[in-house]
């Protein structure tokens, strides 16, 4: 057991079971029949072509969409009643940039959970973000308009407005999509020290050739899960090849030679 | 020289209050319809409007037997007539493979033919329905027609969207920078969502009695992309909106009062144009002059030294 803020959390449930899961969005299905379980501490990608319903996923183990069937857990309940236990990195490109706001208040709204409805963000919570961005390597642009960071910035934001969730499990939307090299780095060094310091990240990445360097497990997707595990046990041409219909660049190491 | 406010008559002094409290909600409120580009939903409001006003009164003088232009009985119909629209493009457009902007602007065609075409037949009833001359004001607003009671109406419902504007202020800013995100915090998406439709309904119909049904969407939108171009801080935003709205509210019916012939509506909404237009010129970074001049500033630069890596 572990206790956070009130709750205890059995150690023994995995962070993320998924069970049959199936997710359409109108008549498509997004997803189908997806089985999927994490334990706690994983540091995986879910890789697949576009429209293979990943977004999809991540949202689905967020409880944010409405499932067809299928049973979704996080951390043995379901994600309603584990908000408090998950933060969410959207896609960068999903929201409005030049929306009228600052970095240090965007970071702010990873506490709105926590302060529930009318209670404002007051000096404890302050000081939670400017941790956060400090974390980031951001404290100096707390008061920066957001409509001036660049793509890495953004970026570092929204891992900063996670971090202040304090989550046990982190889903994240492409976090390396369009940043540059030294925000890749601290992304990913960021996601190593939450892995081990026994948090779960689930993430959508796209970079077929960084998945061995950044991530532990690999969950490939397109529609149907079409494998789980480690990195080493199932990334390997012979799937990414089924996966992507046999159009994998040159780029991606083979694992049978490492 | 005598200031033409020092002789105020009372009537005055309700229209300009009126005028004034419905710019500064409509201000405060449109800053989220500009924010959650959904212009066009408040222009699908305060146009379906006109059938539930229309309504109103027709209802009012078959239930009463005298028909009644107060907005104790046609802002009901307003919020009526505005919120059956919106819900009725919102489940075209999630049943069928019509747009959200394509159900929204054939909602309007509907509701506002529809009140136009009933506001005829209104007019041409015999024996004719007392009143009724004056329901075409609607249309492009007669502020002057402000009544005390109407008063009342704006600040009650005006203060209401504002009270819950102010209670829910970071849920609702959350829920529209990040609608994502917001639901992952445990927001209830519709709930918030229909907050905000409320609160646009609600400065839509207390201002349509001002400004008209086909103007109105200018007096929300308007002040919040002026407030825009001076501030990039939502909740400066929000107050700088107000106090344009108020300004254009309280100019439009101070002019329209010491010049005969000017209609207050039209004043109103020309006088938010003026302010936006200027904001888009001379605001300090966002504006046309700044930038321009920014611009220049960064071609007179002389390039960097030699023997950079660039």
């Amino acid at each position: 057991m572990i206790q956070r803020g009130g709750l205890e959390i059995p150690t023994d449930q995995p962070a993320l079971d998924v069970e049959g899961l199936t997710v359409t969005y109108g008549q498509e299905p997004a997803l189908w029949n997806a089985d999927l379980r994490l334990s706690r501490g994983s540091l995986a990608a879910i890789v697949g072509p576009n429209g293979a319903g990943k977004s999809t996923l991540l949202k689905a183990a967020l409880g944010v969409v409405p499932r067809v069937s299928g049973r979704v857990r996080v951390l043995g309940e379901d994600p309603a009643r584990r908000r408090r236990l998950v933060a969410y990195v959207p896609q960068r490109t999903s929201v409005d940039w030049d929306f009228p706001t600052s970095v240090l208040d965007v970071v702010l709204m990873g506490t709105y959970g926590q302060l529930g409805w009318f209670r404002r963000p007051g000096r404890k919570e302050r000081a939670l973000a400017l941790q956060a961005l400090e974390q980031m390597e951001m404290a100096d642009l707390a008061g920066r308009q957001i409509a001036e960071l660049s793509g890495g910035q953004q970026q570092r934001v929204f891992l900063a407005r996670a971090l202040v969730q304090d989550a046990e499990v982190y889903f994240m939307d492409e976090p390396f999509a369009g940043v540059d090299a030294v925000t890749e780095q601290s992304i990913a060094s960021l996601m190593g020290l939450l892995a081990h310091q026994g948090k779960t990240i689930l993430s959508v990445h796209h970079d077929l050739a960084t998945v061995p360097r950044y991530f532990e497990h690999a969950v490939l997707l397109n529609r149907v899960v079409q494998a789980v595990g480690t990195v080493k046990e199932v990334f390997h041409r012979s799937n990414l090849d089924r996966l992507y219909g046999g159009r994998v660049p040159a780029n991606v190491p083979e694992f049978a030679s490492s | 020289m005598s200031a033409p406010w020092v002789d105020l008559d009372p009537t005055l002094v309700v229209v300009a209050a009126g005028t004034t409290t419905v710019g500064a909600v409509s201000g405060a409120l449109g800053c989220f319809a500009y924010l959650r580009r959904q212009g066009l939903v408040g222009d699908v409001v305060s146009h379906s409007a006109l059938l539930g006003v229309v309504v109103a009164f027709v209802l009012s003088h078959a239930i009463t037997g005298s028909a009644s232009r107060s907005l104790m009985v046609l802002v009901p119909g307003a919020l009526i007539a505005g919120t059956a629209a919106l819900m009725l493009a919102r489940s075209v457009s999630t049943r069928t493979r019509l747009n959200e902007d394509a159900s929204l602007g054939v909602m309007l065609s509907i509701f506002f033919g529809g009140g136009l075409f009933l506001l005829r037949w209104v007019q041409r009833q015999s024996p004719p329905i007392p009143g009724h001359t004056g329901l075409e004001d609607y249309l492009f607003g007669m502020a002057a027609a402000m009544t005390r009671a109407d008063l009342w109406m704006i600040f009650a419902l005006g203060g209401c969207a504002v009270v819950v504007l102010f209670l829910a202020w970071k849920e609702l800013k959350v829920f529209t920078f990040d609608p994502d995100f917001s639901r992952s915090l445990g927001l209830p998406s519709r709930v918030l969502d229909t907050l905000m439709m409320a609160l646009l309904v609600a400065g839509v119909v207390i201002g349509i009695q001002t400004v008209g049904v086909i103007l109105m969407i200018a007096l929300l939108v308007t002040p919040a992309a002026a407030a825009r171009q001076w501030t990039s801080r939502l909740s400066t935003m929000a107050l700088l909106a107000a106090v344009f709205g108020a300004a254009s509210g309280a100019g439009g019916a101070l002019l329209s009062a010491s010049e005969a012939g000017l209609p207050t509506g039209p004043v109103v909404v020309l006088l938010a144009t003026a302010i936006f237009a200027l904001s888009l010129l001379l605001a300090p970074q966002r504006g046309v002059i700044a930038r321009a001049r920014a611009r220049r500033a960064l071609r007179d630069v002389p390039p960097p030294a030699a023997g950079g890596a660039s």
